[in-house]
């Protein structure tokens, strides 16, 4: 491995993903895993171990610490696709797209009575023009850099979600 | 069972967001340093620039979920000087500089909540 792991960046980190590597830390530990990822602040290291009955060992080496990082084998598909797959959220849309339409017209209702600046823009609600909302339109689906406007409009769905709740046990 | 006991707890070291550090001294660049910087190659060319933006963005989504799922999770921390303590994994800052935990268990007692500093961690395990 040249040079200092910590030091590599982003696109050398990830010439070792998804790969079986070896990494020996601190004075004497040595861990063994698929690499799902290298945080690139930290630059420390997540290696997954699949276990027979299902289960997944998940050890995080500190990028500080790191010594030697080696690489001992590619994936082969089913462990590729593991790998992908893990810590993703399950993303099931459900709704049709009559609901999905009313969905988008009660939120954007709700963020234009709350005198937020909404538009429709096809399928995805723009709010001021620096946060998004992807169907189905819950607070998950809200994409901004905006970390301030992101908690507020997310709140916000949070709350129309909660008021639509408690309606529906009202009328049950 | 073991009983809960009172830690000492050392000095915190220099946070990145307080003042009264300066941010040019040896220990700041070592402890705080709050991003990295990009690489010499990427600095000259912006489609590289670009392509290690985007190699940054998905590793670090990939980190921060993994850390989303250890939340409330028992983790069991590697210590310098073959020290293992255990404790429920709570939340890390954005730099990895602190994990917060519950019930740590340390070798003289359980401490109810506690910060620990990653630079004294040189790996930690948990299973999902």
């Amino acid at each position: 491995m040249p040079g200092d792991w910590h030091l590599l960046g982003p696109l050398e980190w990830t010439r070792y993903v998804n790969k079986e590597v070896k990494v020996t830390a601190g004075k004497d530990v040595e861990r063994c895993g698929w690499l799902l990822t290298v945080d690139p602040v930290s630059a420390s290291l997540v290696l997954l171990d699949f276990k027979a009955d299902g289960q997944t060992s998940v050890d995080l080496v500190m990028g500080h610490a790191v010594k030697e990082v080696q690489v001992l084998q590619e994936p082969d598909e089913k462990t590729l696709n593991r790998l992908q797959t893990s810590f993703v959220p399950v993303r099931s849309c459900s709704l049709d797209s009559e609901e999905l339409r009313r969905r988008r017209a009660s939120l954007k209702d709700w963020l234009q009575k709350n005198l937020i600046p909404v538009e429709e823009e096809g399928e995805e609600l723009k709010v001021a023009g620096v946060l998004l909302i992807r169907a189905p339109y819950t607070p998950d689906d809200c994409c901004s850099s905006n970390q301030i406007i992101l908690d507020r409009i997310q709140k916000l769905i949070h709350n129309l979600d909660s008021q639509n709740s408690t309606d529906q046990c009202g009328t049950d | 069972m073991a009983t809960p006991v009172p830690v000492l707890r050392l000095p915190k070291g220099p946070d990145p967001n307080s003042r009264g550090f300066d941010p040019n001294s040896p220990r700041f660049i070592a402890l705080c340093r709050t991003s990295i910087s990009t690489s010499a190659a990427s600095e000259l060319d912006p489609e590289e620039l670009q392509k290690e933006q985007h190699a940054r963005s998905v590793l670090r989504e990939k980190f921060l979920r993994c850390l989303f799922a250890m939340t409330n999770k028992q983790v069991y921390f590697n210590l310098h000087e073959k020290v293992k303590v255990e404790a429920t994994f709570g939340a890390s800052d954005i730099d990895v500089l602190n994990f917060q935990v519950s019930d740590l268990h340390t070798p003289i007692g359980v401490q109810k909540e506690a910060l620990i500093r990653s630079r004294d961690v040189i790996s930690c395990h948990f299973d999902v």
